[in-house]
């Protein structure tokens, strides 16, 4: 685990989640499990679980109402613990691919929660309904995006860019 | 990748720690329907727990320097009481010796109410009564007035005399000492006689010939005939009447009224003045005192 990249990661969700929240977009991606999902990569099932403990306390931290830390926490610690060992099972080369996985993972968290609600709070059992459904998309969206900018070769790039301009 | 045995469970197990912990995290805290979560109660019995026990301690403390200020308070208390309890019973034996020294006085006096003023008052403080001679030694001596031929007499009846004398102390010649003698009175017949030590218990009379009146049970006193011994001091009682077959004097063991084990304290009536004209040498009121040497009683036996 690189440390810089991982504190880089968890900023850019902690400032994106806040970001975003500041334009008054009605829905939005979810970014801790973007970050919890990109830790997940390679299938190393202790770092993800690490990582979604982190953004998971974080999320309940800056997100969750009070007397619930924890909630999140649970979800992304067991999202961490299913795309990692999804990514062993699985190989998820396509983008769409991990645009599947990471809508699935947004209905499995929202699924989640609501149980955790129902349970803990006593509030009626409610998985999200449309609004999970479009923020799974969403999630999927940014996530499809990322793994496409992520296998871009941008050094190459730009030592080619470079090479251009020496030319 | 190598094969690692258990991975997949350890991270399972993992997994399933790390949700165990988030589920029991928010377990605590979920609200009650007493308006609080449940960690805050347990956070709450917890610190009345603490606070119960600070409680205690403090209470505890409180009590045990309590305990350990009425301890020393107590022990000092005790020290004090018994020093006074061993104070008090010093001077309750010291009151009880004396109350018996006082009882011991008054039976002396009223058994002797006409004993002479120069008489004083001595314990017999050793008593050796093995083999033949007899004797006892007194507490008192040449510096409380005792002199050699003193009189020593009990509340039953006479003892012996001094033979001997120290500062602090005097010797007495028991009547039952195989030397001593003593001139005696049997006064129902009225006959005089002379007593013997038997140098085991007792004294004998001898010389009362066997015609005389005499019969067991008799009185013994002494006749004041010898010089030594004032008269009427009470001495014993014949015990049997025996006749010694061809001999003309009768065998009368006496029984001494007197037991030198059980008399304690004593009067030592100064020594019978020599016989002058007009005085009467065995009685008991005072005489003026001279030199007793060559006197008969010195040579008594």
């Amino acid at each position: 685990m690189k440390p810089l990249r991982f504190a880089a990661g968890l900023a850019g969700a902690v400032l994106g989640t806040f970001g975003l929240g500041a334009v008054s977009i009605p829905s939005s991606p979810d970014l801790f499990l973007l970050f919890v999902a990109d830790n997940a990569r390679g299938g190393t099932v202790y770092r993800a679980m690490a990582t979604g403990l982190v953004a998971g306390l974080l999320e309940d931290l800056l997100r969750t109402p009070p007397r619930l830390l924890g909630l999140h926490v649970f979800t992304k610690v067991l999202l961490g613990y299913l795309l990692a060992t999804a990514e062993t099972r699985f190989v998820v080369e396509k983008s769409s691919w991990a645009a599947g996985l990471l809508a699935g993972a947004v209905l499995v968290e929202s699924l989640a929660l609501a149980l955790l609600l129902s349970l803990f709070r006593g509030e009626p059992l409610h998985w999200g309904g449309q609004e999970a459904v479009v923020r799974a998309l969403l999630t999927a969206a940014a996530g499809s995006a990322l793994a496409v900018l992520v296998r871009i070769p941008w050094r190459a790039r730009f030592a080619a860019r470079r090479r251009r301009r020496v030319r | 990748m190598p094969f690692v045995p258990f991975a997949g469970r350890r991270r399972l197990a993992t997994l399933v720690l790390l949700l165990s912990g988030c589920v029991v995290a928010l377990s605590l805290q979920v609200r009650r329907p007493g308006g609080q979560t449940v960690a805050e109660g347990w956070l709450l019995d917890v610190l009345g727990l603490g606070v119960r026990s600070v409680t205690g301690l403090r209470e505890a403390v409180g009590a045990l320097r309590e305990r350990v200020s009425g301890r020393e308070r107590l022990l000092a208390r005790n020290d004090a009481l018994e020093s006074q309890v061993l104070q008090l019973e010093r001077e309750l034996s010291i009151l009880r010796d004396a109350e018996r020294e006082r009882q011991r006085l008054l039976a002396l006096y009223s058994a002797h109410p006409l004993a002479p003023p120069a008489s004083r008052v001595a314990r017999m403080v050793s008593l050796v009564t093995a083999g033949p001679f007899h004797s006892a030694l007194l507490d008192r001596g040449r510096a409380e007035g005792l002199e050699v031929a003193g009189v020593v007499v009990g509340v039953h009846g006479l003892l012996g005399r001094v033979v001997g004398t120290g500062d602090q102390t005097a010797r007495v010649q028991l009547l039952s000492d195989r030397l001593a003698a003593v001139g005696v009175l049997l006064p129902r017949s009225g006959r005089v006689a002379v007593a013997r030590g038997s140098g085991t218990a007792g004294i004998s009379v001898e010389y009362v010939p066997v015609v005389a009146d005499v019969v067991a049970g008799d009185l013994v006193v002494t006749s004041g005939t010898d010089g030594i011994y004032p008269r009427d001091l009470p001495v014993g009682t014949i015990e049997t009447v025996r006749k010694g077959g061809t001999s003309l004097f009768l065998e009368l063991p006496v029984r001494l009224t007197a037991k030198p084990e059980s008399e304690t304290t004593v009067f030592v009536f100064p020594p019978l003045a020599p016989r002058e004209s007009g005085s009467d040498p065995t009685s008991l009121l005072p005489a003026p005192r001279s030199s007793g040497r060559g006197s008969p009683a010195r040579r008594a036996p």
